[in-house]
């Protein structure tokens, strides 16, 4: 009863996170200095609360968690879409 | 041994000692005409195909389809069937506690008469209220910073009013398109799915701006939940206005607008007087120092910033969204 409107939402909300997932750590995120591991440089604490780094961090977060599960997800929705149209 | 019995042209009296007899009925189209259906009971046991090429496949598998509740295994089975349900039913109801808070639910729906006709009247009229902030009761077991409940502070978020509100919205929506003729079953579940994503979005945006803006939230998760179900008061009270005064033409016309834009102002002034205390915490004195001081100042812009941007605009596009309806009334002015 939930998920009328929901199906296209879902995928689009998966999409996104697969297009997050596919980012490539040493080919593109350090290449525009999103890389997780920063160099602090001068000895200084890493700078964690800045804007740029707790968004670095999110990405690197859900590339780690999602990766494995979004392999499942992404069968299932292939599998769905073959049978069901 | 099982092969042997589709090649053998067993007679009606075959023996079942010689070969074991398949008890179920197998779908291997046999090469011999069907048996008239008056055999058909005794020769079921013999594995052979009820289907006929042609003739009646329904009825050759209605004979043994009505007979398979009075069997002992599809007994068993259902009691086997019984037991499993039964069993995960004690198991979600001990579990229960586990996944949702119930006490914590309780305390956003302790609310009295007056507590309700009071914030209601706050929702759509929120500017001659004067103190926002919530009350706190000083308890002395070192618990400190436990909220009033509803009843007793008229500036606690509940949980009643948006639920209701919630649900009032779905099913006023659902009238008014029955008014204008356009009503069909599923726009109750299309309704209901498109307002519970509309929250889920809005509280993942403002989690992922808290975040983000390292925004420490101390306050739940269902107070977030209870302002952002506060908008539905507001779009109750455009489309029903918009209704009557433009008699089934949708909420488009002067008179819609006007209304809308007064109700979102209206909440959006409200989002933001409250949400003050949750999303900026550096005037409330009782947190530690070590956490209101150390904001800097663009901190502090960038979190009003933040805040405005969540009460004004992001609040006009869900509003906007959930008051939308088609008009297909006899006056319908344009804007």
């Amino acid at each position: 009863m939930f998920l009328f409107g929901l199906t296209s939402l879902l995928k689009v909300c998966i999409l996104l996170t697969n297009a997050i997932a596919i980012l490539s750590e040493d080919r593109f995120l350090a290449r525009i200095g999103w890389s997780s591991n920063v160099d602090p440089g001068f000895g200084n604490a890493q700078d964690t609360a800045s804007i740029k780094a707790r968004t670095v961090h999110l990405i690197t977060s859900v590339r780690t968690l999602m990766r494995f599960p979004l392999m499942f997800i992404n069968t299932f929705i292939i599998i769905y879409e073959l049978i069901l149209g | 041994m099982q092969r042997m019995a589709y090649s053998n042209p067993a007679p009606a009296q075959s023996p079942p000692l010689h070969h074991p007899v398949p008890q179920h009925v197998s779908t291997v189209p046999q090469l011999r005409s069907p048996p008239p259906p008056a055999q058909q009971q005794p020769q079921a046991s013999y594995g052979y195909p009820q289907q006929a090429s042609q003739g009646a496949p329904g009825a050759g598998y209605m004979q043994p389809g009505f007979g398979f509740i009075n069997d002992p295994t599809a007994q068993m089975g259902f009691q086997v069937g019984k037991n499993a349900v039964m069993a995960g039913h004690d198991y979600m109801e001990r579990n229960f506690d586990r996944y949702v808070n119930v006490s914590a639910l309780k305390h956003y729906f302790n609310v009295s008469n007056s507590y309700v006709a009071n914030k209601l009247y706050i929702v759509l009229f929120p500017w001659r209220h004067r103190p926002w902030s919530r009350q706190q009761r000083i308890s002395n077991n070192g618990q400190d910073g436990l909220f009033l409940p509803p009843r007793e502070d008229i500036n606690s978020p509940d949980m009643y009013i948006p639920l209701m509100a919630f649900v009032t919205y779905i099913l006023v929506s659902t009238i008014l398109a029955g008014l204008r003729g356009a009503f069909h079953p599923e726009l109750l579940g299309v309704i209901a799915t498109t307002a519970f994503a509309i929250v889920i979005f809005e509280i993942l945006g403002l989690k992922l701006g808290c975040y983000i803006l390292s925004i420490s939230n101390e306050s739940q998760l269902l107070d977030l939940v209870a302002y952002s179900g506060y908008k539905f008061v507001g779009i109750i009270v455009t489309i029903v206005i918009s209704e009557i005064i433009n008699k089934g033409g949708g909420t488009g016309g002067w008179a819609g607008w006007i209304v809308f834009a007064y109700t979102f102002l209206a909440n959006a002034f409200f989002l933001l007087r409250s949400l003050k205390y949750v999303l900026l915490p550096d005037t409330s004195p009782n947190s530690n120092s070590s956490t209101s001081y150390t904001i800097a100042r663009s901190q502090r812009t960038r979190r009003s910033q933040f805040l405005f941007f969540y009460s004004y605009i992001v609040q006009l596009i869900f509003m906007w969204i959930l008051s939308r309806q088609e008009g297909t009334g006899p006056s319908k002015s344009v804007a």
